[in-house]
């Protein structure tokens, strides 16, 4: 998997390189291929973090609780790295970091919400009452991306942000860097993802080892 | 039904004789009105100033997280959450009469902060009273369908009462979103956006339907 990634990464890294440069913006447009990438990884970590808080709930099975935890955290990652990529472009291109468009403010929205996810994580007992509760919010949570792209119309406000997942609004020669970008960034959410579960099942290990040598309690 | 009915009427029964959720919603919300009042200087704001719906949404949902803090604080006491986890029902109905109760006392202190407001920022809700009730109402429902859900979780944890508004905040901004652009339709055309009301009863749907659903696991002892 790590050879893989790598092996993604330089090829993702060679063709974005040999990307025609944007008549307007130069090279400075090349961000793009870390940007979106990344905004898809962190939307598939946040789906997962619902998909894995369902499953638990419906199975009650801790190793749903793990994919729960793992996928808020690696998508939160991600969702950063969108975050920042964006507002380096923006300084450049509109002349400033932060303009008023509703998609910014629902991605930083998503951010907030998954940084109170990790709040709730570190501020419930832990055990299985940590995991229903993280499991009710991740739900709960991934039911703003809907709600948010029905409130964007109420502002009609599209002009700062192209068209989604359209392929026609990529220029010539840049749908094939995209896909790479793409590809690379998905694979590198699932090997971050991966290791991030590996952690989470020593974690528990560990628990559980502690939890049996522990000495009694004199009460 | 009938329990929604019983949980409802116990919960306004509680607070009728103590009295201590209402009373500090409506002085926490009328401060709240104050201390807005001095972020908006100037002589007149005659004529509905623009950012006033904003600012009476900001009032409304400080006071639903005051009174919502309290919503199972009560039932922390005595382990009487236990026993209602223990009524053998379906806990969606529980969810619905605390949810019944909470919404009646943010009903109450949207009437009285919303009549305060209208004197301290001169705009213009009473000739719009009718649609005015009717979008706070819809604002409301959001605001307790979630509002009770989220109380459930940050009760049990550590620092409760600051969970609650973390928790909420940010999955409250669509409903805020619909609620202040009806609010300011209302305020400027004299009648809401068909969008901003749907995306309100689109909101309140969604948040009653899933917290029906996922108080089960909330409420779990």
């Amino acid at each position: 998997m790590g050879f893989l990634l790598l092996a993604l990464t330089a090829l993702a890294g060679f063709v974005i390189l040999r990307a025609p440069a944007d008549v307007v913006q130069g090279v400075l447009y090349k961000i793009l291929f870390v940007h979106a990438p990344a905004a898809f990884a962190a939307y598939l970590g946040f789906l997962l973090t619902a998909l894995g808080g369902a499953l638990y709930l419906w199975r009650n099975d801790e190793k749903w609780d793990r994919l729960d935890v793992a996928s808020a955290e690696v998508g939160l990652v991600f969702c950063t790295l969108n975050i920042v990529t964006g507002p380096i472009w923006a300084k450049a291109a509109w002349g400033k970091p932060w303009v008023w468009d509703p998609r910014l403010v629902v991605t930083a929205l998503l951010w907030v919400t998954y940084l109170a996810y990790g709040l709730l994580r570190s501020f419930s007992e832990p055990g299985a009452r940590a995991a229903r509760f993280a499991a009710v919010y991740g739900i709960a949570g991934v039911l703003l991306i809907p709600l948010n792209y029905f409130a964007i119309d109420l502002f009609g406000g599209r002009a700062q942000h192209p068209e989604n997942l359209q392929r026609g609004s990529l220029g010539v020669g840049i749908a094939g860097p995209f896909l790479a970008g793409t590809l690379a960034m998905l694979v590198a959410f699932l090997y971050l993802l991966m290791l991030r579960l590996e952690i989470q099942g020593l974690r528990v290990r560990r628990d559980r080892v502690d939890h049996e040598n522990a000495p009694e309690d004199p009460a | 039904m009938n329990v929604l009915r019983a949980v409802l009427w116990k919960d306004l029964l509680s607070e009728w004789r103590s009295r201590d959720r209402l009373p500090a919603m409506l002085v926490f919300a009328l401060l709240t009105v104050v201390v807005l009042r001095f972020s908006q200087p100037g002589a007149s704001l005659a004529g509905n100033p623009p950012g006033a719906p904003g600012l009476l949404w900001v009032a409304y949902v400080f006071a639903a997280v005051l009174g919502m803090n309290r919503a199972f604080a009560l039932e922390l006491e005595n382990e009487a959450l236990a026993g209602l986890a223990l009524v053998p029902v379906d806990r969606g109905w529980i969810f619905l009469g605390k949810a019944a109760a909470n919404l009646l006392l943010l009903a109450l202190a949207q009437v009285t902060t919303g009549l305060f407001f209208e004197i301290l920022f001169d705009v213009d809700l009473l000739s719009v009273a009718a649609p005015f009730l009717g979008v706070a109402l819809l604002g409301a429902v959001g605001l307790t369908a979630a509002g009770t859900l989220f109380a459930g979780i940050s009760v049990r944890t550590r620092y409760r009462e600051v969970m609650l508004p973390l928790l909420l905040f940010p999955l409250l901004v669509p409903l805020l979103v619909g609620a202040v652009q009806a609010t300011a339709g209302l305020l400027g055309e004299g009648r809401a956006g068909p969008a901003a009301l749907q995306l309100l009863a689109v909101y309140d749907g969604v948040f009653l339907i899933a917290s029906f659903l996922l108080f089960e696991y909330v409420l779990d002892e």
